[in-house]
């Protein structure tokens, strides 16, 4: 290794594991270790601060701010509190239906809009049922465990959905059909294998004191919290619609047009913005998620600078002169992708391993090695509490609620509380991705 | 009939975003219900300690009440000519019934976020669309006018004292008094309590300008 690489990577190691030990400098560490990077560049001569900035992926900036806003209209709108209580509702009050209905309604909204956002929403809801159900600590482990879970797959079964899929899609890797077709099976099928290795092995709720008495109230006091929040049809519905015709053209125009898939959710996330002018104008000026803006910023400001250094096409071509076949080297790409995302959260792995897929794909099918590395990134999100953001907004407003059990010993979701369910989930989604990438590439022609 | 165990969680989760009168009056029609007038017995004796509203709504229950009694006629006329209705504290199902009523009286209403207890106050001001607005306790003063009132929730009267919310006591000053048209009291009670009134503050009956 140069000078420079080992600089600039050790760089960008040490930022990776400060804004993991200390979560709550996360966005000063990341932004800070950027600016050293830029520096380092310049006086090591690997490019200027220009230059880096000038490969950063803005489209995938874009589509994160816009489709955060997206998310935000229809926070507005209600939707999620009403659909929390549809899960709710379906649940009647019985706790696995509970665990069922929740994960299952968190894997289709977060593969259409902000999981973060969605999750803040719906979480008050899941967490009021809880208390309401007499929950035990090992219940709430496993349900907001699951639930988290099903987030990190809805989110990686569109391209749309997550930070990863959005890279995928913005650096042109895979268009938007292809992505889906391909990805949404295998985290549907791991969402599956979970819950059904949850509620029938696991059986979280076992412990629990199940009275028809809880059921009935539990269900009485939820339609109460929520006697008269209505859907605010006039925003939900041309909201949706024009969500419905942005699916529409990213699907169906080509990329070669030149119209893009950023340009595709600007312009739609515009017009649903103009719908309610003077509500769009204060999601604009309050909402935008600057923290995740300034994050990933900093992320490819750091990872560029590296990538300009040549290691990555290194580290590829060390991969691919492994003395074992093609498919032994994309299994072992997979894993550590999962693991690395485990250590790292998604952002920072993504955006690293993603050059050394490039060159996978040159030997293997593409949609093999991006589906796989999607998947297992989202594998290793749910492998820790910490492994993504949504983790320590739950801990956080899990701890907000106060829940307690029936001793009045408070219930938390902390790091060990999540750790069975997370390396339950890990096992799932990386042995899918595994499977999924290996059958991608036996039935693909030789 | 054995009651479930954490039930007075529960209850206290519910009684933070209903006020304890409506989830008094929940929790009541539901075991009673399952098990008739002896769980409700058996709830009282139960609960009924820890939470005093509970304890005098089943004792009304036992009586034979089976609903609040909501009258929402002399607080419209206590209000008639105001502007601004300030409401301290939740009491949902009385709440359900005035607040309506004093939008269609042409009476801006606001929503005092303030409580003991954890609330989701967003899930509080959506059961009523985006007609109530949100202020805390140190905004509220905002809409102080000679044409605005405050309305708090009041729990029960013995001799000159009432019962009221904690938060009554983080609004109501000297400052205050002189700020606002009237300040209204709004028994949801109706009847004293029984055992010692945890969770809530005696205050004169005569800080008040109403006592409804």
């Amino acid at each position: 290794m140069s000078g420079a690489q080992l600089l600039l990577t050790a760089l960008l190691i040490a930022a990776l594991l400060g804004q993991a030990l200390v979560p709550t400098l996360r966005v000063l560490l990341v932004i800070a270790g950027a600016g050293l990077s830029c520096f380092a560049a310049t006086l090591l001569g690997v490019g200027t601060t220009g230059q880096i900035f000038a490969e950063i992926p803005w489209d995938v900036l874009i589509l994160l701010v816009g489709l955060g806003l997206l998310s935000e209209v229809l926070v507005a709108s209600r939707l999620f509190g009403v659909l929390a209580l549809l899960a709710s509702r379906r649940s009647r009050g019985e706790p696995r239906r509970v665990i069922l209905w929740f994960a299952l309604a968190m894997y289709v909204v977060s593969g259409l809009v902000n999981n973060l956002t969605a999750l803040f929403l719906v979480l008050p809801v899941l967490l009021a049922l809880l208390q309401l159900l007499g929950a035990d600590q090992r219940y709430v482990s496993w349900t907001l465990g699951v639930v988290l879970i099903a987030c990190n797959l809805g989110g990686a079964a569109t391209p749309i959905g997550d930070f990863p899929a959005l890279l995928l899609l913005g650096s042109g890797a895979m268009e938007f059909p292809r992505y889906l077709a391909h990805a949404a099976p295998p985290t549907a099928l791991a969402l599956g294998l979970l819950l059904v290795v949850v509620l029938l092995l696991v059986r979280p709720e076992r412990a629990l004191a199940r009275t028809p008495l809880t059921a009935q109230l539990s269900q009485a006091v939820m339609q109460a919290l929520h006697r008269n929040v209505r859907l605010d049809r006039r925003l939900v519905i041309p909201t949706l619609g024009v969500l419905g015709v942005m699916v529409l053209a990213w699907v169906a125009v080509p990329a070669r047009s030149g119209v893009s898939a950023e340009l595709i959710g600007w312009l739609g996330v515009a017009v649903v913005l103009s719908l309610r002018a003077r509500l769009g104008e204060r999601l604009l000026r309050t909402r935008v998620d600057v923290e995740a803006v300034l994050f990933l910023l900093a992320l490819f400001v750091m990872v560029g600078a590296v990538r300009r250094t040549g290691l990555f096409g290194e580290v590829a071509r060390l991969l691919t002169a492994l003395p074992v076949a093609p498919l032994w080297q994309l299994l072992a790409f997979l894993l550590l992708a999962g693991l690395l995302t485990g250590m790292f959260s998604a952002g920072p792995s993504m955006a690293a391993t993603l050059e050394v897929a490039h060159a996978l794909a040159h030997r293997l099918p593409a949609t093999a090695v991006y589906v796989g590395l999607a998947l297992s990134v989202c594998a290793g999100s749910s492998l820790f509490l910490t492994a993504a953001t949504s983790g320590p907004m739950a801990q956080a407003l899990t701890e907000r609620a106060g829940l307690q059990d029936h001793g009045g010993r408070p219930l938390r979701f902390g790091f060990l509380n999540f750790l069975p369910v997370g390396l339950t989930g890990f096992v799932i989604i990386q042995g899918v991705a595994m499977l999924y990438a290996l059958l991608l590439v036996l039935a693909a022609p030789s | 009939m054995e009651l479930p165990a954490g039930l007075g969680q529960s209850f206290g989760y519910s009684a933070a975003e209903l006020g304890f009168c409506a989830a008094s009056w929940l929790f009541l029609r539901a075991v009673a219900e399952q098990g008739g007038d002896a769980a409700v017995e058996t709830l009282r004796d139960q609960l009924g300690r820890t939470y005093p509203v509970l304890d005098a709504v089943a004792s009304a229950w036992l009586e034979g009440m089976r609903a609040p009694q909501v009258d929402v006629a002399p607080l419209l006329a206590a209000c008639a000519g105001a502007r601004r209705a300030l409401l301290v504290g939740i009491e949902a199902d009385h709440l359900d019934a005035l607040v309506p009523r004093l939008l269609g009286e042409g009476i801006d209403v606001a929503l005092l976020q303030y409580s003991l207890h954890a609330v989701n106050w967003g899930r509080v001001l959506d059961n009523f669309g985006d007609r109530v607005t949100a202020t805390d306790l140190t905004s509220f003063q905002g809409l102080a006018g000679s044409r605005s009132v405050i309305i708090t929730m009041v729990y029960g009267a013995q001799g000159h004292n009432v019962h009221v919310l904690p938060a009554w006591l983080r609004v109501h000053g000297a400052d205050v008094r002189a700020q606002f048209r009237s300040l209204i009291g709004w028994d949801v009670l109706r009847r004293p309590m029984f055992v010692y009134p945890r969770w809530l503050v005696e205050v004169p009956a005569s800080d008040f300008t109403h006592l409804l």
